[in-house]
């Protein structure tokens, strides 16, 4: 009996010991990935992409709908009636023309004909209108842009979108508003984990907050998708992203920091470049602060930050000095003359205007990239004794304290996706929307005209006269116009950076395919 | 045995409660709240209010408190409204990746941890021992994130023989495993050891010894299963805190578990998310303690009697 048990114990222990060396086997033997699936993608069609943000929901209307991994995926499914190019250009996708009436009230989109989704079924007007009336309906982030539209069929081929008040920013706007096929109930995810798009592909797997797998969409209206398969992963620490693409389990790499992109530029096998962005650096100072009601302390503080030393030391790859309130992709975008530091003209400016050197400002920032700018900044106005707090805030106390003002000074990389100014300016600076405390008739003035009228001239020049107000107030700092900075597989032939972070993979050629 | 088995299911229903009502103070009271954060800070104060009255946070905390209470009676952890998608079906969704992970560097963790143990507790002092202890001393000292780190430069980056991160195949869940397993090595193989060397000098173990048993036969046959009780209590309770430390494993390696979930949950304040995987691990070690319970029952007779 003894014995019996004995033998069964030290089985016991041999099968514990085989299967540690079989473990240890495994990952000595085992057949890899890493650094072979670069040459397999680019014999087979594959292509990798690690995307910046996860892809929780594929609704492109719902919570998610404004997310950077949502619209990357609603681009290659859905299609839009506008699009951006990749430098930000708007071009028809589902709409041949659109033209606004007089009053710039209502803007008629013509439809392209012949479109159909990926299940066969034609895409015509109803469509469109039961897509943005659901939009409209699930009241998440994109609707927030069409407070008070309504959408109309006029044709088969042609709807009309008119709001109460003028706004000539309405197909830049739309670039965030995809078409799915009407019917589709408000929580319907059955439909979501396999949509019926008329984007360049269609989903073949799809689980949230992992991976997004894509296959051409055999009766996309356009041309051809160049890969056979992409796959989107999400990949969220950095660090990782990198050794990734490193190994050849990714082809495509986007939103890199400039700390990296020396090694990676290194690397023989790997494309690297930026491209300008329409995100900027923006620095608000809170106007209804009694220590920043004085525009002269405002410019003198911002007169006080070596800002072009800290981006020519931080950001040499992907900043850039900017030099108007939106970048220069950005429709609206006017130079405004450089405000240069001077430490000692700043000093004597403050000390004019009466400042409180004892007050501590409160500098707010959300995420931990930018702490080393932060403190530079910091340390710069220390130089003058002017006392600043920086406090790394988590997203939600941030945006719950930027809404109510609980700041002196704000810091965000503020995007401007419609790459139009209206949905910059135009919505933040106004005295109704109180964003900064910064309340100026005149302003408010020019940015309305600017959002009545369609013509691209005109409209250009009053967001200059207003961006002229908002540089000459310094209703903010505006330091670094922001690149993005992207590496890729040099096997693949076709890809085309893009200006707002979200790259189309419709184009991107393997070698081998 | 019975009773003891109703008393500990009675006592996990109480845990289970504590817990629902816990986490629901807890991340009501975090400031900023799901409005704000699914609307972004473009949104402006109409809009937010109008999110909070469809959420249903507009209502007292009171109100909510009671309608949470009874959902989760009925197991309905709410609609997570950021993923658009039931909380419970987002949690289940990611479960299966999370028991992979756990379960594999439970199994690295206790094969390896308890071999090591037995070996250096046998012979308390010897070569073996200082080795052994020296080794896993440095596994609990070195963080979680640097064991992982240094385990893609080597195999992923340097060697090439295993994928640096994602899911799909077993050679994905290596280094994963691994890199959770290390420290859960490092506790179990000292608590081994120190239980064996103790067991070891107990007067039936002299007695074994005594009978002309060598010390493999004393070890095996008579010193483990007592030395196993206080190992299977902390792998009980360890387990649990697997779970936990995944949240930076999963980071690491692009692992869709649970840990990033509740991440995510928490920084968008997605209260249903945060409430479901709450819970649902709650749940979890509270089943684990069960059956660690039963497991020290059935190693130790006078536990089963109710004679300690």
């Amino acid at each position: 009996m003894t014995k019996t048990r004995e033998y069964g114990r030290s089985r016991l222990v041999r099968l514990a010991a085989t299967a540690t060396a079989g473990a240890a086997l495994l990952a000595a033997c085992s057949t890899t990935t890493g650094g072979d699936d670069a040459d397999a993608s680019g014999a087979s069609g594959d292509v990798t992409a690690a995307g910046t943000y996860p892809i929780e929901s594929l609704d492109p209307h719902g919570a998610q709908g404004a997310s950077t991994g949502t619209q990357l995926a609603g681009q290659q499914i859905f299609s839009r009636l506008v699009k951006p190019d990749p430098d930000g250009t708007l071009k028809g996708d589902l709409a041949t023309a659109w033209k606004p009436n007089k009053a710039v009230t209502a803007w008629t989109f013509t439809l392209r004909d012949g479109v159909t989704f990926s299940d066969g079924s034609p895409l015509d007007a109803d469509d469109v209108v039961a897509s943005f009336q659901r939009m409209i309906s699930l009241n998440g982030p994109n609707a927030g842009n069409f407070p008070v539209s309504t959408m109309k069929k006029t044709s088969a081929t042609q709807v009309v979108l008119s709001s109460p008040a003028p706004d000539a920013s309405v197909p830049g706007k739309l670039g965030t508003f995809y078409v799915i096929p009407s019917g589709v109930g408000k929580d319907d995810s059955a439909y979501f984990n396999h949509p019926v798009g008329s984007g360049p592909f269609t989903v073949d797997a799809f689980t949230p907050g992992e991976s997004l797998v894509l296959v051409p969409n055999k009766k996309y209206a356009g041309n051809k998708p160049a890969p056979r398969r992409v796959t989107v992963r999400n990949i969220p620490e950095l660090s990782a992203r990198m050794t990734a693409l490193r190994t050849g389990e990714v082809d495509i790499l986007w939103g890199i920091p400039d700390d990296q992109l020396a090694s990676l530029k290194g690397e023989k096998n790997l494309t690297v470049r930026t491209v300008p962005s329409s995100a900027e650096f923006t620095m608000w100072f809170n106007s209804s602060t009694p220590a920043l009601k004085d525009a002269k302390v405002r410019k003198a503080i911002w007169q006080a930050v070596d800002f072009k030393t800290i981006i020519d030391k931080l950001y040499p790859e992907t900043g850039r000095a900017a030099d108007a309130p939106v970048t220069g992709v950005v429709l609206g975008h006017v130079p405004q003359p450089p405000v240069a530091y001077d430490a000692a003209a700043a000093k004597s400016a403050l000390t004019d205007a009466g400042f409180d050197f004892s007050k501590k400002l409160r500098l707010q920032f959300a995420n931990a990239e930018f702490r080393p700018f932060i403190q530079a900044v910091v340390s710069d106005l220390q130089k003058i004794g002017v006392k600043a707090d920086p406090l790394e805030k988590e997203q939600a106390t941030f945006t719950e304290d930027l809404i109510a003002l609980k700041w002196d000074i704000n810091f965000q990389q503020l995007a401007t996706p419609s790459y139009d100014a209206a949905s910059n300016l135009g919505r933040l600076y106004t005295c109704e929307a109180n964003r900064n405390g910064y309340c100026n008739k005149q302003l408010d003035a020019l940015l309305a005209s600017a959002g009545a009228t369609a013509d691209k001239q005109k409209r250009t020049d009053l967001y200059g006269r207003a961006s002229a107000i908002i540089w000459r107030d310094a209703v903010g700092m505006y330091p670094m116009s922001v690149s993005i900075a992207y590496a890729w597989n040099s096997d693949l032939k076709g890809f085309t950076p893009d200006a707002s972070g979200l790259p189309d993979f419709a184009t991107v050629g393997t070698g081998g395919s | 045995m019975i009773r003891m088995v109703a008393q500990r299911l009675l006592v996990g229903v109480f845990v289970m409660w504590g817990a629902a009502s816990l986490i629901f103070l807890i991340v009501r009271a975090a400031p900023g709240d799901p409005a704000t954060v699914l609307l972004g800070p473009d949104a402006d104060r109409t809009q937010i209010e109008q999110l909070r009255e469809s959420l249903g946070l507009d209502r007292s905390l009171g109100a909510q408190y009671v309608s949470y209470l009874g959902d989760v009676s009925r197991l309905d952890f709410g609609q997570s409204h950021r993923l658009g998608r039931p909380a419970m079906d987002a949690v289940l969704d990611r479960l299966p990746a999370t028991i992979d992970l756990t379960l594999t560097a439970t199994a690295v963790a206790v094969i390896v941890g308890l071999t090591l143990g037995m070996l250096a507790g046998g012979r308390p002092g010897g070569a073996l021992d200082r080795v052994v202890s020296a080794c896993t001393i440095a596994l609990q000292s070195f963080p979680t994130f640097w064991i992982g780190i240094m385990l893609v430069l080597v195999f992923a980056l340097g060697l090439g023989l295993l994928p640096s991160s994602g899911v799909g195949t077993p050679q994905h869940l290596v280094l994963p495993a691994l890199t959770l397993a290390f420290p859960f090595i490092a506790i179990i193989a000292r608590l081994t050891r120190t239980s064996v060397a103790e067991t070891m000098r107990e007067g039936y173990v002299q007695t074994a010894r005594s009978k002309g048993l060598g010390e493999r036969q004393v070890l095996l046959g008579h010193a483990l299963r007592n030395s196993l009780i206080p190992v299977v209590t902390v792998v009980g309770v360890q387990v649990g805190a697997l779970v936990g430390g995944a949240v930076i494993v999963e980071n690491v390696f692009a692992w869709p578990g649970l840990g990033s979930l509740v991440v995510d949950a928490v920084a968008n304040r997605d209260y249903a998310v945060v409430q479901g995987v709450t819970l649902l691990i709650a749940g979890i070690v509270v089943v684990l303690n069960l059956i660690a319970d039963l497991l020290i029952a059935q190693l130790d007779p006078r536990i089963r009697t109710g004679a300690v």
